[in-house]
């Protein structure tokens, strides 16, 4: 303590700003040496990403895509290969049923009404289909691809195989239903 | 020589009582749009209340009126004291003052209203950057005025980081606004996408170092010292620190856009100079705090010395922060998210804000000749603070992290886990809720500081004479006690002082910028994407002037995440003739950039009049204004012009017939709407509303490649 203070006496400086006085101390090693540290490894960094061996950004995404991609086509596939009869096989699962409503009242509600009766989207309860044949599996597809150009978004994108089976078997039981303020027929009639 | 002069102490009240004022306001509105992001309906329907337009003001209130204020009342007292000198002209300081507040009563009214550039914390319109500009220059002219006349040969180091911020503000400012006017309200930047990204980032990043970093330094390095009676602890520690943050802090503006489409070298300068700002800036809180040694049970019982050091406690934290959140994984992260809220507000909260506090509470009891009210008070405002500044940085931290997490969260297969985007902010509204609250307490604890100033100057004596100083004339300015190469010898000549500090912002400045405004170098031929048409562009300053680029980026990073959930990522190209730049710093709604043809036409209708409409768990405000204003399609014309004049390339014809132009196109919109969206009014009506040139924007976004199988 005592040592401290002649240290400090010796380091005290004749500056004088209104009464501010200035000590001289040593710059903290441990201050200096993190400083040193960021400073050597600059260099060291652009090296190794500009000059050495790191990968770019843009190289280092389209790796990481491929093997996205790769497990992208492999969902697809799996939807595709989903035949009519397996998706007739389940519409009258009350359980596939109540998860495919819940789904639609979230995702698809907004566009096509409460009901399926057509708002923004067609209506999804008569028997004209303005893309597919009406069938199970032609309804998975739009739903899955989308029709971007009109609007309708690529749920495959969001939604996995089983949702986007959920879904479809949901849409088919509003088939009939006949609900109120139905949006008028388009696309061409299907039997 | 020695003659008696008086300190002009009239402004540094008038500036006091300025920043009390802006303070509340500041605060108040953060309170009121942090509400907004818990209960949309607190944006009320009312157009110049929503969060788009009020975050500006909000950030501009709290930068430009508080801390500017603050700045400025404790520059000018402690320079004259500093430098044994009266400012140089009392006339420049009232010119100064009252060009400042009016500035910021400018900001005020029109900010709500909608004239805003686009460029976060650089909003206002070209006639209040120039009354900026003017404004600034008159301080700058008072205030090398005043060390022109000084009769103390050396400056402290308060004095340098005054010079700094005085020089680089100006040069931030001018270079970040040069932009052409369209009509008296409404201009285009000069610089486009990558380019207005990069001088944006540049005047952004270090508008938080020398605006709220250098001068608060300088204040410490005076108010501490006096507030403890001791001497600094190193004189040596504040010339590395000083020269190190002046040089390398303003290379570090790109670590705002890393992942993004700005050239690589870029991002990586703005990394590695980010990390090296790490200790300068502990070098300042280092000196600050062990200059309380000996002093330290000053820290039980003085509030003030309270403040201060949690202030600089703050400000450790945060500079430890930054540098982590420039590396790039990093960033990866947090980019986007709350994370960086609650990192701005560590800083604006703790750091600036105490330290203001701090300086309030000894500066207005000195100058008005009287004792601070209560000192009780302060000490619970100084709780308070605290309180509100943990839970805010505690929720907004969680916020982020929480949010950033589930962006990235993929399951086995690689698919995203919540590829719905409003989940993730579902998530996290608890938090907003939390937060609301924690600037509450915040501002309370600032109302109590208003009634201890309130009652400290009702006791003051009501005669205020100026205090008297005397100092003798410094003889030969150029040649006593000559050492040389010394620093020392060098604190006694302030021009080279000055320019040397010019020269160190200069450097990296110059290095970074140059490159980039040839924009050409950047761009490849085969991906030019097609100019906006007349009425998109219009829809284009409606999304600029409500303030949709707080909430929406437009700019998919480089990150197989981004990609997954909003498209590939976005090129230099599809910025090019963005002017300005819309790439956003926050998503709290999803990301732009490809938004164009993911929805039909109707249902952006929807969406902009009651987002809840089409996506329940929105928290996105209504724009039903937009549905009943008109767009004004004949200025599109001068706006076409200009643009040309910046180099998009519109033809001839496309700016003579710009209003025609973008009638037919918003008539095969509102067209559309009717007969497909059911929306409710006539061909005619509809047409020249607002809402059709806006979702003509939105549609266009992503979708303007020339060649659309080409690499986009
Ligand atoms: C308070 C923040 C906030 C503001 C301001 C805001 N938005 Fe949003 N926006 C959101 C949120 C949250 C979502 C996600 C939920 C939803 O779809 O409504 C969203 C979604 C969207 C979407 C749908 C994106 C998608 O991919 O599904 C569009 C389009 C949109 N906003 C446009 C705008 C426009 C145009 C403005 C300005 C007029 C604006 N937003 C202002 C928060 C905001």
């Amino acid at each position: 303590m005592s040592d401290d203070k002649k240290n400090d006496e010796v380091l005290l400086l004749d500056h004088d700003y209104d009464g501010i006085k200035e000590y001289d101390n040593p710059l903290p090693r441990w201050w200096l040496f993190t400083f040193y540290i960021t400073i050597v490894f600059a260099p060291i960094y652009v090296y190794y990403y500009h000059f050495g061996p790191g990968l770019s950004l843009s190289e280092e995404l389209d790796q990481n895509l491929v093997k996205i991609e790769a497990q992208e086509n492999l969902t697809q596939e799996q939807t595709k290969k989903l035949s009519e009869a397996d998706l007739l096989a389940l519409i009258n699962d009350k359980q596939v049923i109540n998860e495919g409503r819940a789904l639609y009242n979230k995702n698809c509600l907004a566009c096509h009404g409460a009901f399926g009766e057509g708002l923004i989207g067609p209506n999804l309860t008569d028997n004209y289909w303005v893309h597919g044949d009406g069938s199970l599996k032609s309804v998975l597809l739009v739903i899955s691809t989308g029709v971007i150009d009109k609007g309708m978004p690529e749920w495959g994108k969001i939604l996995s195989p089983k949702d986007l089976q959920n879904t479809t078997v949901f849409v088919r039981s509003l088939l009939g239903t006949n609900p109120k303020n139905a949006k008028t027929h388009e696309g061409t009639l299907i039997e | 020589m020695e003659t008696k002069q008086t300190y002009n102490d009239k402004i540094v009240k008038a500036f006091l009582l300025a920043t009390i004022g802006w303070a509340f306001v500041a605060l108040l509105l953060g309170v009121i749009i942090a509400y907004q992001m818990a209960y949309w309906q607190a944006n009320f329907d009312l157009e110049w209340l929503t969060f788009g337009r009020l975050r500006p003001l909000h950030t501009n209130a709290a930068i430009f009126a508080f801390a500017g204020n603050i700045v400025f009342a404790g520059i000018y007292h402690s320079t004259q004291r500093l430098l044994k000198a009266r400012l140089f002209s009392d006339v420049l300081s009232k010119v100064h003052f009252w060009g400042w507040q009016l500035m910021i009563l400018l900001a005020a009214v029109t900010l709500p209203l909608g004239f805003s550039t686009g460029k976060e914390y650089a909003e206002l319109e070209w006639p209040l950057d120039i009354l900026i500009a003017v404004v600034w220059v008159v301080f700058a002219i008072n205030f090398f005025g005043t060390i022109a006349i000084r009769r103390v040969k050396h400056l402290y180091v308060a004095i340098w980081f005054y010079i700094a911020t005085v020089l680089t503000v100006a040069i931030l400012h001018i270079v970040n606004s040069i932009a052409l006017p369209v009509s008296l309200l409404k201009s285009y930047p000069v610089y486009a996408g990558i380019q207005d990204a990069l001088v944006q980032w540049w005047y952004g990043h270090n508008a938080v170092a020398f605006f709220l970093t250098t001068p608060f330094l300088g204040l410490m390095y005076y108010y501490l010292p006096k507030s403890v009676g001791r001497p600094i602890y190193s004189y040596r520690l504040s010339i590395i620190h000083f020269w190190a943050l002046v040089f390398i802090y303003i290379w570090a503006g790109p670590h705002h856009l890393l992942y993004t489409a700005l050239p690589n070298w870029l991002q990586t300068l703005g990394m590695v100079f980010s990390l090296m700002l790490w200790a300068p800036s502990w070098g300042g809180m280092i000196n600050g705090l062990l200059t309380l040694r000996g002093a330290w049970d000053k820290l039980r019982t003085s509030p003030i010395v309270k403040f201060y050091v949690a202030a600089l406690t703050f400000y450790g934290m945060t500079t430890f922060e930054g540098p982590l959140l420039s590396i790039k994984s990093v960033s990866a992260l947090g980019h986007y998210t709350d994370w960086i809220v609650a990192h701005v507000h560590a800083g604006t909260l703790g750091w600036n804000g105490f330290m203001a506090f701090g300086v309030i509470y000894y500066l207005v009891p000195k100058i008005w000749k009287t004792k601070l009210y209560s000192d009780k008070l302060a000490t619970l405002h100084f709780w308070t603070g605290i309180f509100g500044i943990l839970i805010y940085y505690i929720s907004m931290w969680a916020a982020g992290i929480t949010q950033g997490l589930m962006w990235r969260a993929v399951d086995g297969n690689g698919q995203l886990v919540y590829p719905d985007f409003v989940e993730t902010v579902t998530k996290i509204v608890p938090l907003y809720q939390v937060r609301a609250f924690a600037g509450l307490i915040y501002l309370i604890g600032f109302l109590f500081l208003v009634y201890n100033i309130y009652k400290t100057i009702k006791s003051a004596p009501s005669d205020q004479p100026e205090e008297v100083f005397s100092a003798p004339v410094i003889k030969n300015k150029k040649g006593i006690e000559f050492i040389p190469k010394s620093h020392r010898h060098f604190e006694g000549l302030a021009t080279s002082f000055t320019i040397l500090v010019l020269i160190s912002v200069l450097v990296g400045s110059i290095i970074e910028i140059m490159p980039v405004l040839s924009l050409d170098s950047y761009v490849s031929e085969g991906k030019k994407v097609k100019t906006f048409t007349p009425l998109e562009l219009a829809g284009r300053d409606i999304y600029i002037k409500e303030g949709c680029y707080v909430c929406h980026s437009q700019m998919i990073r480089k990150l197989a995440t981004d990609v997954q959930r909003f498209g590939p990522a976005s090129t230099i190209e599809e910025s090019m003739y963005n002017r300005p730049f819309q790439w956003g710093s926050k998503r709290t709604g999803p990301d732009l950039a490809r938004i164009g043809k993911k929805y039909p036409d109707a249902w952006h209708y929807k969406h902009m009049i009651n987002p809840r409409s089409v996506v329940q768990q929105s928290l996105m405000p209504n724009y039903p204004w937009l549905a009943d204003k008109k767009t004004d399609l004949y200025i599109l014309r001068k706006k076409l012009s200009v643009m040309k004049n910046l180099g998009v390339p519109y033809t001839k014809e496309e700016v003579a017939n710009a209003d025609i132009l973008a009638e037919k196109q918003a008539r095969q919109i509102a067209e559309r709407l009717i007969i497909s969206g059911g929306v409710n009014a006539s061909v005619e009506d509809l047409t020249r509303k607002e809402i059709v040139a806006l979702i003509a924007y939105l549609q266009a976004l992503g979708q303007k490649a020339i060649n659309p199988e080409g690499e986009l």
